[in-house]
């Protein structure tokens, strides 16, 4: 049994590499939130799954969590708050053409190897494993993510791909974290969504757009100057 | 008190604020509220400033209790004592900004949310909890800095949520990756701070490293240090003058404790390497801000980047040495929060006289509103650190412990950096207070419309909160009471471990 | 040994009498998927047979290229054939004579080939088709090595029939990342190297959009019957190298007795049916892809397979 679930939670964390790497990629801002959404589906999977390995029954509260907060309340609560339009949208100018940033991002994820290297040989065997690596990488990607889009929703979930990634190495790593604490950050997640969403709103009506990468009004400008308003 | 009391009041304040009532119900709620938090935190600083326990509050087994101790009961006073001065500037500043009963109920409701999340972070001791507090304060406070709705606000609004939660993701990472850490240590007590000094001795260095560092950069996001502070000028100089004198003043200082209640864990494990980074992090940070201070055009701008040279004026000294510049560090996070306060109020004032947040469009305004001006003149020389004030006090004790300690370059660099804050914040602040020149008309877009010929009075509300919030910059540059300096010393022997 | 070269010989036979019914299957059922009836499956036998009754217009401006490249598009997926495990999962005779990378090597001299042909003649449609061709192909390339370099990593060997083994001894292999995720890569590369929906339209009759059909317009009779059949050989030997090599070797023959050889025709042809399956569910929900975003698709492909690297590297590192 242990080699399958072995095999399977890496099975697992590999295509949540894959999602990290179609989110920074990814046109169709609706495509962006159905990889998002896989992802945490993948993220729930690798928790049932080590909870499986290692006999660990918090980590079925987590994939339960997860899937209710990130699979079925916050697509929700995004479609609720954002503006609809959102999702018709397709970003046709990233920051990076999309081959640069792919490149880029599979830069990051060797880093993120690296990075990973050292905390690997410092923690207990039973704790080693893909997700580590791929935790960081997912970290790294979200981030990265969050600098190459200019879409409000692809940059959202960037920023909620982080939290997925740092989750799906804390559950390799910190497998008995209290389930308040997981459920205090789950709802974090979702008042994220509800503030970011009600901002977004309020800068497609005052400023007339959602790319919000391409606000650019407040720069320095020399003292004494005319400053650009 | 109760330390759970101290947090179900404001949120008892955002729900009452809600209520539909005329137009200084919320106000004066939330006014009432803050009041009351500032006595209960004043008889608990009193308290443990007497060397007696605290009460500690609903000790249930779930959030590993709430518990104070010195640093922590410093963070609240200053957290409670500049929630309430805001609430007294709020009553006559926001009279300009709200419209509707339902902004206001907005503003309010923002407010007491954003004073809850900043209340829990000192009392909580798990640190994902805090984790999780802190993600609050950004979003409690997202909508206070659009609370405008202009383009640059809801910009500025964007950058801080995007970058503040950019930083917090990585956090969250360093917190569980500590907790790996903890359990690694096989010292299986309560993930707790005490818990974790506790534990630091047999933990993995690489991962209690690894931990820190991830902490230091992601809650250093949200604290302006330097490579990651680029949006805290915008955030902290768009909001409305009484949420930049919470931001600026407590918040970051609040986000900033979390950090330093990291070192006393390094500082217990056997090489923790903590002091150096905070040292470099915190001099690039004090360096960088005061040359970037000199070229910006927006007075708001200037004094939110001299909050992330006094940041970095704390992370330095405490990487100075906790044993030897901690004193200094606490005074001068007390110093920092009740200056930096009061120079928002005062440049909300000014602000509120002049209709621009340009300080090419400021001149002579010492002749116009005599007490703006005074104020804004009083806060640049308070906040650069000059004789006799709170800042110049604390940062003599910083400079002096530095050179005890034999940190020659450091505290060089240090005396340097902030010799050029002072020349570039102060030439700024001349300028518009004492020069001469003819007033320019206020840009398009300003906050208010441009006033002309006759200025508007001060509101009452805003000169009681100018009042107030000077009275103990102008009291700590030459007399630390006793209780403080004890508080202080307690907080100071925290941050040893 | 006989018996070896016999059953090499009934490989070969096999990719020779089947392709064709392999891209027949296909097309029917596309046209059945779009609600048409869609021709015979027999449709391209006879395509073929009508060809090579037909006399052949060979262009006077033409050279040798011209004429010579029907006969190596033909022979080189017959020639992969002998490399790589059709029928059986023990190396046969001529095995020996190369590895993956070899294969992948012969493939692409015939595709080569192809497109200097089209370069030949003077029709502006040809050079057009062959500058495409050659684009997906320089960006196919990098995957392809990936891919190779990938599966000589995990499995430490180039050899199919050692590659194959890998995947499922023990059988919890078949998930390893890195299989699931190569076999992703080689899906996508299978789709832009067949000439396949995302990339390219098999089925278009618009010169200007064409990728790989453009290259046999000059074609007539014979030689076009054999640039075809070697088109539908050069699909049936990836198939072939995706089914048994990079996926499992399931119902292959592992007994030496020709009984099993021969139970493994149908159990192949089963394999590639269900595998054509999946490639119209592909090209049914997929629209083309615009001719620069195909650098995006095989950037895809490219980023797959070195996810799949990144997999094996990371868990070797536990």
């Amino acid at each position: 049994m242990t080699p399958w679930l072995d095999n399977l939670n890496a099975l697992a964390t590999g295509l949540f590499l894959l999602t990290a790497f179609g989110m920074v990629a990814m046109r169709q801002v609706r495509g962006c939130l159905n990889l998002f959404i896989l992802q945490s589906v993948l993220l729930a999977a690798s928790a049932v799954l080590l909870g499986l390995r290692y006999s660990a029954g918090d980590l079925y509260g987590v994939a339960i969590v997860g899937i209710v907060s990130k699979v079925i309340l916050l697509p929700w609560l995004l479609r609720k708050t954002a503006p609809a339009e959102i999702y018709t949208r397709r970003e046709v100018d990233q920051v990076l053409n999309i081959p640069t940033a792919l490149l880029i991002a599979l830069a990051l994820v060797i880093l993120s190897y690296f990075l990973a290297l050292p905390l690997l040989n410092a923690v207990a065997p039973e704790f080693r494993g893909p997700n580590l690596p791929i935790g960081i990488a997912g970290l790294l990607l979200g981030a990265f993510t969050i600098t190459v889009r200019r879409e409000a929703v692809p940059l959202l979930l960037g920023l909620l791909a982080m939290e997925n990634g740092a989750f799906l190495a804390g559950i390799a790593l910190a497998r008995h974290l209290p389930l308040l604490v997981e459920l205090a950050i789950a709802t974090d997640g979702l008042i994220v969504v509800f503030i970011v969403g009600v901002l977004t709103r309020a800068i497609q009506k005052q400023v007339g757009t959602t790319a919000v990468g391409e606000m650019a009004h407040l720069k320095e400008t020399p003292a004494g100057g005319e400053a650009p308003r | 008190m109760n330390l759970c009391l101290l947090l179900l009041l404001p949120l008892a304040a955002t729900l009452l604020v809600c209520l539909p009532a005329n137009k200084y119900w919320a106000p004066g709620v939330t006014l009432v509220s803050s009041l009351m938090i500032l006595v209960g935190v004043m008889r608990l600083a009193w308290l443990m400033a007497a060397g007696q326990s605290v009460m500690t509050g609903w000790n249930t087994g779930l959030l590993h209790g709430l518990t104070v101790d010195g640093l922590s009961v410093l963070i609240l006073l200053l957290i409670a004592f500049i929630a309430t001065t805001a609430a007294i500037f709020s009553i006559g500043y926001m009279e300009h900004q709200i419209l509707t009963p339902w902004k206001r109920r907005l503003y309010y409701a923002n407010y007491n949310l954003f004073v809850f999340s900043m209340l829990a972070i000192p009392v909580l001791v798990d640190p994902t909890l805090v984790w999780i507090a802190v993600e609050l304060t950004t979003l409690c406070s997202a909508l206070l800095v659009s609370f405008e709705n202009t383009h640059e606000a809801l910009e500025a609004a964007w950058k801080y949520v995007v970058l503040s939660l950019m930083g917090a993701g990585i956090a969250l990472f360093g917190f569980l990756v500590l907790f790996a850490a903890m359990q690694t240590s096989g010292r299986g007590g309560a993930y707790t701070w005490s818990g974790l000094i506790a534990a630091a001795p047999a933990m993995p260095p690489v991962l209690l490293q690894a931990a820190f560092l991830l902490i230091l950069i992601g809650l250093g996001t949200k604290v302006g240090l330097v490579p990651m502070h680029t949006w805290l000028p915008d955030a902290h100089s768009q909001a409305p003058s009484p949420v930049c004198a919470l931001l600026s003043g407590i918040e970051t200082t609040t986000i900033l404790y979390v950090i330093l209640r990291l070192f006393p864990v390094l500082h217990a494990a056997p090489h923790g390497h903590a002091d150096i980074w905070a040292m470099v992090l915190g001099l690039i940070s004090v360096g960088a801000a005061a040359f970037l201070l000199l070229q910006v055009s927006d007075y708001k701008r200037l004094l939110a980047f001299s909050t992330v040279e006094h940041m970095g004026i704390i992370l330095t000294a405490v990487g100075l040495g906790a044993s030897v510049a901690g004193y200094g560090a606490m005074q001068q996070v007390v110093s920092h929060a009740v200056t930096k306060s009061f120079c928002f109020f005062a440049a909300g004032a000014v602000l509120l006289v002049t209709g621009t947040r340009q300080i090419a469009a400021v001149r002579g305004l010492i002749g116009k509103s005599p007490l703006a001006g005074a104020a804004l003149i009083f806060g640049g020389l308070a906040i650069t650190g000059a004789p006799p004030l709170a800042v110049f006090l604390s940062e003599f004790t910083i400079l002096k412990a530095g050179l005890t300690a034999r940190h020659y370059l450091a505290t060089g660099l240090l005396a340097l950096f902030i010799v050029i804050a002072f020349f570039g914040i102060m030439l700024h602040f001349n300028r518009m207070v004492f020069g001469a020149g003819s007033d320019q008309a206020s840009p398009e877009g300003a906050a208010f419309p441009a006033r002309r010929g006759n200025l508007p009075r001060l509101p009452w509300s805003c000169r009681l909160a100018l009042f107030v919030a000077a009275a103990p910059v102008l009291v700590l540059g030459v007399y630390i009471p006793p209780p403080l300096q004890n508080l202080l010393t307690q907080a100071a022997a925290a941050l040893k471990g | 040994m006989l018996r070896m070269i016999l059953y090499n010989v009934l490989q070969v036979l096999v990719v020779l009498g089947f392709s064709p019914l392999a891209a027949g299957v296909l097309n029917r059922l596309k046209e059945m998927v779009q609600s048409k009836h869609g021709p015979s499956i027999f449709q391209p036998y006879r395509d073929l047979w009508k060809f090579f009754h037909k006399d052949e217009i060979v262009s006077e401006e033409s050279s040798w290229i011209f004429r010579f490249t029907p006969y190596l598009v033909f022979v080189t997926p017959l020639f992969v054939t002998l490399l790589i495990p059709v029928l059986t999962t023990y190396p046969l005779f001529f095995a020996f004579m190369g590895d993956m990378i070899a294969g992948g090597f012969v493939l692409a001299l015939g595709g080569f080939f192809a497109a200097l042909a089209a370069v030949d003649t003077a029709n502006p449609y040809g050079p057009v088709g062959a500058s495409r061709t050659r684009m997906v192909g320089f960006l196919a390339e990098p995957v392809f090595m990936i891919v190779f370099f990938t599966v000589s990593f995990v499995a430490g060997s180039t050899i199919p029939y050692i590659v194959q083994e890998k995947w499922i001894t023990p059988p919890a292999n078949f998930f390893m990342p890195s299989h699931v995720l190569l076999m992703l890569a080689f899906l996508m590369l299978i789709l832009a190297e067949g000439g396949r929906i995302p990339v390219d339209n098999p089925s278009g009759h618009f010169e200007l959009a064409m990728i790989d059909e453009s290259k046999s317009l000059e074609y007539s009779g014979p030689g076009l019957a054999l640039m075809k059949w070697g088109g539908y050989m050069k699909l049936f030997v990836l198939m072939c190298i995706f089914l048994n090599v990079l996926v499992a070797p399931w119902g292959l023959a592992s007994a030496p007795s020709s009984g099993a050889v021969l139970l493994a025709i149908p159990l192949v042809l089963l394999k590639i049916f269900g595998f054509l399956l999946v490639l119209i569910v592909i090209e049914s929900s997929l629209a083309k892809l615009r001719l620069f975003r195909i650098a995006e698709f095989l950037g895809a492909a490219f980023i797959t397979a070195v996810a799949a690297m990144m997999m094996q590297v990371f868990l070797v590192g536990r």
